[in-house]
């Protein structure tokens, strides 16, 4: 696999506007083949450190290389971006659009063609390939935005919350489309706020908060390292174990479960074994990772 | 560049292909058509029936003269040169335009003699007076005995305001009284025609190696250049504009600045709209040429002395230089208009502002054609905003060294080009720091910006 590749690599890149510094010594590593998390509150400088990658603007300091090398008007054109900020020509049909999108990214003639037609039968379009934009319901038009971030076949697929106001069958579309590109091995990098989201569909995960990263790894190393140490617990009995505060930190009561926080360096085995040696009886016990939600609430509320 | 090359060509077949375009094509001809010939018909709409005259001719012998004469003014109009229905010439003052006009439209006239027959002159005019009121005359005209030495006629008529009818009598009567005149000193009128042919001025241009004709068309050609790249921004500017602020109000200016730079996008919009722009002028010009070919040809055949005015083909080059830069240079400034603004109707305001540069070049004209080297002249026919409309009237007018000519085209494609790179400037760093309009600040700092 490419899995050790690197797709997009920024080293210690800078981004200022006029005294506003959008980004602030943002250095992070997208590996090829896998789904990129970029996450992080409204205004972070997720969206600055996007157009930095698709050459929209250019940083003030730093570098930033795609496949393996400096940002050139050859790479511009393997990348697939589908910006928050989006739209499409009222007046234009369909087809004509997405031809037209397809040649600025130099996909034309008949391979162009057959894209269009393939995408539009996959998205479910066919009927309003000859019609204006300015038709089309805006969901329709979002799928057809998407196929334009698509249609040239990218190796790096760039989404900036692309599922914002789609129904959920178009979103279980699209999510499947963009879980097809990872396998066929391309390389996605998934700007949003939406967590729940994020922790879905994201191998790995870079979270920005104000202008800085804050933290970056694979989703799985990010929880494990986050260090949250909890356990879902239904049981009768062993109230002792659960009050003794050498192993267990605090206990949240809900309506029949108890969601207890154990004490730092405490294994929750050691847990389990003392309440099933005080007798109690067990119907529930699980360990609970923190969920993306959780480490982002506390990561940009606890910098604040 | 491929991508310059794929944004003219969305840009120019989505306008091309559109019903809007096919409509004005269709419609600019019928509309100009229209215009210059409606007011003409419409003002000659005859109201269907007679001017009826009465003439009080105190001399006694110059009644026949004149009832002829008003009768047959269209006719005998007295400068055959121009026929009626063809376009009038429009150098000549308002005055003589409605003149020509009077001449040219045909009403019928019915006239009676009224005698004075012993009564005193206050008697028949108090009588003619009723008559006008009962609406059994239109206007009745007296003629002074002592006319032919100078005096002035008096035409009395309900409907003082009908300019037509008031020039074909005052037309009639002049022509009347002079051949009367004419006619008592024993001189032949046909032999008087016959020498009070006008004269006519020929003008040479002298250049390095010839002599050339130059019948004052070729300025009117020049003239027309400047007209055309004012008729044609008045036209396209506006689409310019609309192009430059379609992907800002259609949130697409994102998605296309990953894949292509904003120079080659702005560059690509102006370039497009241009060539639609060219693309309906051409389709016009062909249709005008045609007919006009046509219509030399048919004349030619009923014996007129017609030619197409006399142009060297160098000047013809730089007449469609000049046109093009004119053009690019008002586009561009739109552009740069259009990248300032947020949505079209902000840019309103902007637009008048705008081509006054071009409208000064026009009050230059005149200067310049009476003193083609003046500093102003030179300066005019060098300084890019002006000089797409000046320097054609310098090139007709006087032999212009090379250098001059290729001086302000260059000066002008350059401020083309700078525009434009100021445009996508401008425009990218809005997009970036989306959501306000620009400042004037603002905007200098963008462009200071590396």
């Amino acid at each position: 696999m490419t899995t050790n590749q690197t797709t997009v690599s920024l080293e210690h890149v800078t981004k200022r506007f006029g005294d506003f510094t959008a980004v602030k010594d943002l250095s992070l590593a997208v590996r090829a083949g896998r789904i990129y998390g970029l996450i992080g509150p409204n205004g972070a400088g997720k969206t600055t450190t996007i157009r930095m990658i698709v050459n929209i603007t250019a940083p003030d300091s730093g570098a930033i290389k795609l496949f393996g090398q400096p940002i050139n008007a050859g790479s511009q054109d393997r990348i697939g971006y589908l910006p928050e900020e989006r739209g499409l020509y009222r007046r234009m049909r369909i087809s004509d659009q997405l031809l037209f999108f397809a040649e600025l990214k130099d996909c034309k003639g008949r391979a162009a063609k057959e894209a269009v037609d393939r995408w539009l039968e996959r998205m479910k379009l066919v009927e309003w390939k000859s019609k204006k934009a300015e038709a089309l319901s805006k969901g329709m038009q979002q799928k057809v935005q998407f196929i334009a971030a698509v249609i040239h076949d990218p190796d790096l697929l760039i989404l900036d919350e692309p599922f914002s106001g789609l129904d959920p069958i178009n979103m279980e579309l699209l999510k499947e489309i963009v879980l097809e590109f990872k396998a066929a091995g391309k390389t996605i990098i998934f700007s949003t706020h939406v967590m729940e989201l994020a922790e879905k569909i994201c191998d790995d995960i870079c979270l920005i908060n104000r202008s800085q990263k804050v933290l970056e790894g694979s989703l799985r190393d990010v929880k494990g390292s986050f260090g949250r140490n909890s356990v879902a617990l239904r049981a009768e009995g062993g109230d002792g174990v659960l009050d003794d505060r050498s192993i267990v930190a605090s206990v949240k009561r809900q309506s029949d479960e108890v969601e207890a926080l154990l004490a730092e360096g405490v294994d929750p085995q050691i847990v389990l074994e003392r309440l099933l040696e005080s007798g109690a009886r067990i119907t529930k016990f699980e360990l609970v990772e923190p969920t993306l939600h959780d480490i982002f609430i506390e990561k940009v509320s606890g910098s604040a | 560049m491929k991508k310059l090359r794929t944004i003219i060509k969305r840009e120019y077949l989505t306008r091309v292909n559109s019903k809007a375009f096919i409509f004005s094509t269709i419609l600019g001809p019928i509309i100009m058509v229209a215009f210059t010939v409606a007011p003409v018909l419409i003002a000659s709409m005859e109201t269907g029936e007679a001017t009826r005259l009465a003439i009080v001719d105190q001399t006694g012998r110059i009644y026949n003269r004149v009832r002829e004469s008003i009768i047959n003014e269209s006719s005998a109009g007295s400068k055959p040169s121009s026929p009626a229905g063809l376009p009038m010439d429009m150098s000549q003052s308002p005055e003589e335009r409605a003149r020509q006009a009077g001449r040219a439209i045909k009403g019928d006239f019915k006239i009676e003699r009224v005698e004075l027959a012993e009564r005193a002159l206050e008697d028949v005019k108090h009588e003619l007076n009723e008559r006008v009121r009962r609406k059994e005359l239109d206007g009745y005209i007296v003629i002074p005995p002592d006319v032919l030495i100078g005096k002035k006629a008096e035409y009395y008529g309900r409907n003082v305001g009908d300019f037509i009818n008031s020039i074909r009598i005052e037309e009639g009567l002049s022509r009347a009284v002079n051949e009367q005149r004419l006619a008592d000193t024993g001189v032949d009128q046909n032999l008087l025609r016959e020498m009070s042919k006008r004269v006519t001025v020929n003008t040479f241009k002298v250049s390095e190696e010839t002599e050339e004709q130059d019948s004052g068309e070729a300025f009117f050609l020049v003239l027309g250049v400047g007209f055309l790249i004012f008729v044609m921004i008045l036209m396209y500017g506006g689409t310019v504009l609309s192009a430059v602020i379609e992907e800002k109000e259609t949130r697409i200016a994102e998605v296309l600045f990953s894949s292509v730079r904003a120079f080659p996008l702005m560059l690509g919009k102006l370039v497009g709209v241009s060539l639609v722009a060219l693309t309906q002028f051409a389709i016009w010009g062909l249709l005008i040429g045609g007919f006009s070919v046509y219509g030399v040809a048919t004349l030619r055949g009923q014996g007129m002395d017609l030619q197409f005015p006399p142009i060297v083909a160098a000047d013809v080059v730089y007449f469609v230089l000049f046109f093009l830069l004119g053009f690019f240079m008002y586009a561009s400034v739109y552009a740069v208009i259009g990248s300032i603004v947020r949505s079209y109707d902000e840019s309103q305001g902007f637009l008048m502002v705008a081509i006054v540069p071009l409208i000064f070049s026009f009050y230059l004209v005149f200067p310049v054609v009476r003193s083609p080297e003046s500093t102003v002249a030179v300066w005019a026919s060098i300084f890019p905003f002006s000089s797409p409309v000046i320097m054609p009237v310098r090139i007709v007018s006087q032999t212009l060294p090379f250098w001059q000519i290729g001086l302000s085209l260059l000066i002008g494609f350059g401020t083309v080009i700078l525009l434009t790179w100021l445009a996508a400037r401008i425009y990218r760093i809005g997009m970036l720091t989306y959501g306000k309009r620009a400042t004037i600040p603002e905007v200098w700092r963008w462009v200071r910006q590396a």
